[in-house]
């Protein structure tokens, strides 16, 4: 059985059944105890109403964007590096292995004696033995020394910020 | 100034990449989610690290949001688990956070001047007896005067049915208003 207050409440919050709603207002129009109550939980009700909200600090919300800010910078390596610069490394390095592949196979001297490839006369074999030659070698292993110390240095880099954080952890 | 931008349209363009629309929502919530916190750990600084860390939470699984509830009770859900993890990192066992006599002595953390009879309104009284109402009784009460939410949206918030929903805010309700009465009276007699 509910209580005259708990009835009250459920009547000024809405709460209840449409029945119950209509017996309610009735029993606060006719009865003088359920009006003074009713008065007296609707004033109360009225100033829980008008209740103030805190104030955070004024840097509130610069410092949780500088919390997510943070959370980024401590992303794992794995899922940090673009997949993109992952699939260019790996093509740099198959079209490496390929020229080399290539360049091996134009140096190897076959010399058969009784085979003889018939090639058409309207096939044009490459020179390739002009194209390969010590500079071009030379400017590969260069650009190869300069992305692997480039990669290492991003790789410090990151191991560095990463300490650096646990540290202020 | 606020984004006139509803919170959804603020959460897709965070998805998409946007932190300024983050901030925003930070901006439109904040305050809410800083008194309910407040209402939890009773202290400012408790609070502001709880009301961070739970804006922080939210960013992180910000794509996991479903949007079947409002954008407010999900943030207002991990404020409340937020809070509970930080009281229980604090030690505040479940006898102290229960014992409604701890939080009688509480210093006042309105922004009101005690010693100012000026500002002793009504309005400080009823700050100082939320402050005095237990964690639960008191986050009820705030969701459901200030965060505006129904029966049903705090029971999702709180982890709980609507009609326990119901009953504690009757409860919390008689309690708030036996403080008030309480409050009023022992000024009357210091005033006499």
């Amino acid at each position: 059985m509910n209580t005259i207050e708990e009835k009250l409440w459920n009547y000024i919050d809405g709460t209840c059944s449409e029945d119950e709603q209509k017996a309610i207002g009735l029993l606060i129009a006719q009865d003088e105890v359920y009006r003074r109550k009713y008065e007296e939980l609707l004033k109360l009700n009225q100033e829980f109403s008008q209740m103030e909200l805190d104030e955070p600090p004024m840097a509130f919300t610069y410092n949780v964007m500088e919390g997510i800010r943070a959370e980024h910078a401590r992303q794992p390596l794995k899922a940090a590096i673009n997949p993109r610069i992952i699939k260019a490394i790996a093509g740099f390095f198959i079209l490496t292995i390929l020229f080399f592949v290539i360049y091996m196979l134009s140096s190897v001297h076959v010399s058969t004696a009784n085979v003889s490839v018939h090639v058409p006369d309207a096939v044009k074999l490459p020179d390739l033995k002009g194209f390969f030659n010590i500079r071009l070698l030379e400017g590969f292993i260069f650009f190869d020394v300069v992305l692997g110390l480039f990669l290492f240095d991003a790789w410090l880099r990151r191991r560095g910020a990463s300490k650096q954080y646990k540290g202020v952890q | 100034m606020q984004s006139k931008l509803s919170d959804i349209e603020l959460i897709e363009q965070t998805l998409a990449g946007n932190q300024a629309a983050y901030a925003d929502l930070i901006k439109r919530h904040q305050r809410f989610v800083f008194t309910l916190a407040m209402r939890f750990s009773k202290n400012r600084e408790d609070a502001e690290e709880i009301a961070q860390d739970c804006f922080i939470k939210a960013y992180r699984s910000l794509s996991s949001f479903q949007r079947q509830s409002k954008f407010s009770t999900w943030l207002y859900s991990i404020v409340y688990t937020t809070a509970m993890t930080f009281l229980r990192k604090k030690r505040v066992d479940t006898d102290s956070i229960d014992d409604e006599s701890t939080y009688i002595q509480l210093e006042n953390h309105s922004g009101f001047d005690v010693n100012s009879a000026e500002n002793k309104s009504r309005s400080y009284y009823l700050n100082q007896a939320i402050a005095q109402l237990l964690p639960d009784d008191a986050a009820i009460i705030s969701l459901f005067y200030m965060g505006e939410q129904s029966l049903e949206e705090i029971g999702q918030a709180l982890n709980m049915e609507a009609n326990t929903v119901k009953v504690k805010l009757f409860r919390a309700r008689q309690r708030l208003k036996e403080k008030l009465e309480r409050n009023l009276k022992g000024e009357v007699k210091e005033l006499i």
